[in-house]
């Protein structure tokens, strides 16, 4: 399992920060790349893309009313307790491609939820606030079914992450 | 810090980039987005300005005041903006050809002048837009270009030392890779006084998908940032140009215009009328 956290997280509200933090930017860059999809004509991965921002909503908003009676702390975004650059299921856009096909789409929505699964497991393992631990392995549970609920998809696409889609116009170089 | 009531997407103008997925210029608008919310700046206090190029569309994308300019002529339209505003937060957006080449010579006086804004510069070392020719900042062997099948055979431009001898006052490199790392670096520049530089390596998918191993490259700058402009200046020299983090900064006297306008706004518009 990669590390994921660099720090424990110490109290319910800090947790909670960092959770809505989570949810809200991954489905933030899932519309983006949605959004980009369609833009460059790969209308297949944008609504694959759509349907995973819509469930980062509903999960965010989940948090939401988890946190409803917190006051959450406002950290500043290169002060989370998160090893990586954005949050743990918040897609690199560097990793997508606009000739990406619906699998590496998958594939790339699973690696993110293994890792939001991970930062989850690794705070309920590593924090002193039992409450934290308690709520932060509920979550990583969650993920849990998301993960599976991903591999299922994967497999029944009867996925070849392999495939090249062929891009019959490709960008010109000029003479 | 001022707790904003307003989030990063609430910054987003809702205009769907026309960047080609993977692009690093997403991680831009991310980090600016995320740096506007962080400082809480009210929208009506900020203008983007840009030039030409994928880079310069960005202020498409924000939802603040914006101006996309002619090619290589943000600087210029900026100086003047923050002359008449200078309450404004002004942001100057565009690639390493609008701002290196086509607009070198403004870059340089934008550098002397020291006026108080920031120039984030979304460095691919290609002209993106016009479809993959070699910038000012490409390698002198890159030979991927038909327009330069044997390299350009020329050096390349060295934006953090030559915007340190122009006389910059804030001199900073992110990377597109780590968008939350490029957000600190740009409320650095926003609230340095004084012309801030922020150099972004932003690699292009499409023309140089070999930039994809820049996050294999790229390593903290290690040193603390100088205040002195020569021990920098032998920083900048020694580093390989994949170095992250705040390069030199110093207070140097900012130039702001003193007076106030002389003429009203109708007569401004009188003198233009035809």
């Amino acid at each position: 399992m990669t590390e994921m956290t660099t720090q424990p997280i110490t109290s319910l509200a800090e947790f909670l920060a960092h959770a809505l933090e989570l949810e809200v930017e991954s489905a933030e860059r899932y519309r983006e790349l949605a959004d980009s999809m369609e833009v460059h004509n790969n209308p297949d991965v944008a609504e694959l893309f759509r349907k995973l921002a819509g469930y980062g909503d509903s999960h965010a908003q989940e948090v939401k009313d988890r946190a409803a009676d917190v006051l959450l702390p406002t950290i500043p975004p290169w002060d989370f307790k998160w090893s990586c650059p954005e949050g743990p299921e918040s897609p690199c856009m560097e990793d997508a491609h606009y000739m990406m096909t619906k699998c590496q789409a998958l594939e790339l929505a699973l690696h993110n939820e293994v890792r939001g699964r991970d930062f989850y497991t690794q705070v309920a393992a590593a924090s002193p606030d039992d409450e934290v631990s308690r709520v932060a392995a509920e979550m990583a549970a969650e993920e849990d079914t998301h993960v599976q609920m991903l591999r299922k998809w994967f497999k029944r696409e009867a996925c070849d992450i392999q495939e090249v889609q062929e891009d019959l116009d490709p960008p010109n170089i000029p003479e | 810090m001022t707790v904003s009531a307003l989030k990063a997407k609430d910054y987003k103008s809702g205009i769907k980039p026309v960047w080609c997925p993977g692009c690093g210029h997403f991680s831009v608008l991310a980090a600016a987005t995320k740096a506007l919310a962080y400082l809480g700046l009210p929208k009506e206090q900020v203008a983007v300005i840009s030039g030409i190029g994928c880079s310069s569309r960005l202020p498409a994308y924000i939802d603040s005041y914006g101006f996309h300019g002619v090619h290589g002529r943000a600087l210029p339209v900026a100086a003047g903006l923050k002359a008449a505003r200078p309450d404004l937060t002004v942001i100057v957006a565009g690639g390493d050809g609008d701002g290196f080449s086509i607009g070198g010579n403004h870059f340089l006086h934008a550098c002397r002048r020291n006026m108080d804004m920031t120039y984030i510069v979304m460095d691919n070392k290609v002209y993106g837009m016009t479809k993959g020719q070699a910038s000012p900042t490409t390698d002198p062997e890159w030979s991927a270009s038909k327009m330069t099948p044997h390299g350009t055979g020329v050096r390349r431009f060295l934006p953090a030392a030559i915007a340190l001898a122009a006389g910059a006052s804030f001199i900073a490199r992110g990377f597109a890779g780590d968008p939350s790392g490029l957000t600190k670096l740009l409320v650095e520049a926003i609230e340095h006084p004084g012309f801030a530089f922020l150099e972004v390596l932003s690699p292009c998918q499409t023309f140089r998908p070999e930039q994809k191993d820049w996050k294999n490259q790229v390593h903290p700058m290690g040193a603390h940032p100088s205040g002195d402009a020569v021990e920098a200046a032998r920083a900048i020299q020694a580093d390989d140009g994949m170095a992250l983090g705040v390069l030199y900064a110093d207070r140097l006297p900012v130039w702001q215009p003193a007076y106030e306008p002389r003429d009203s706004l109708e007569a401004i518009e009188k003198e233009f009328r035809v």
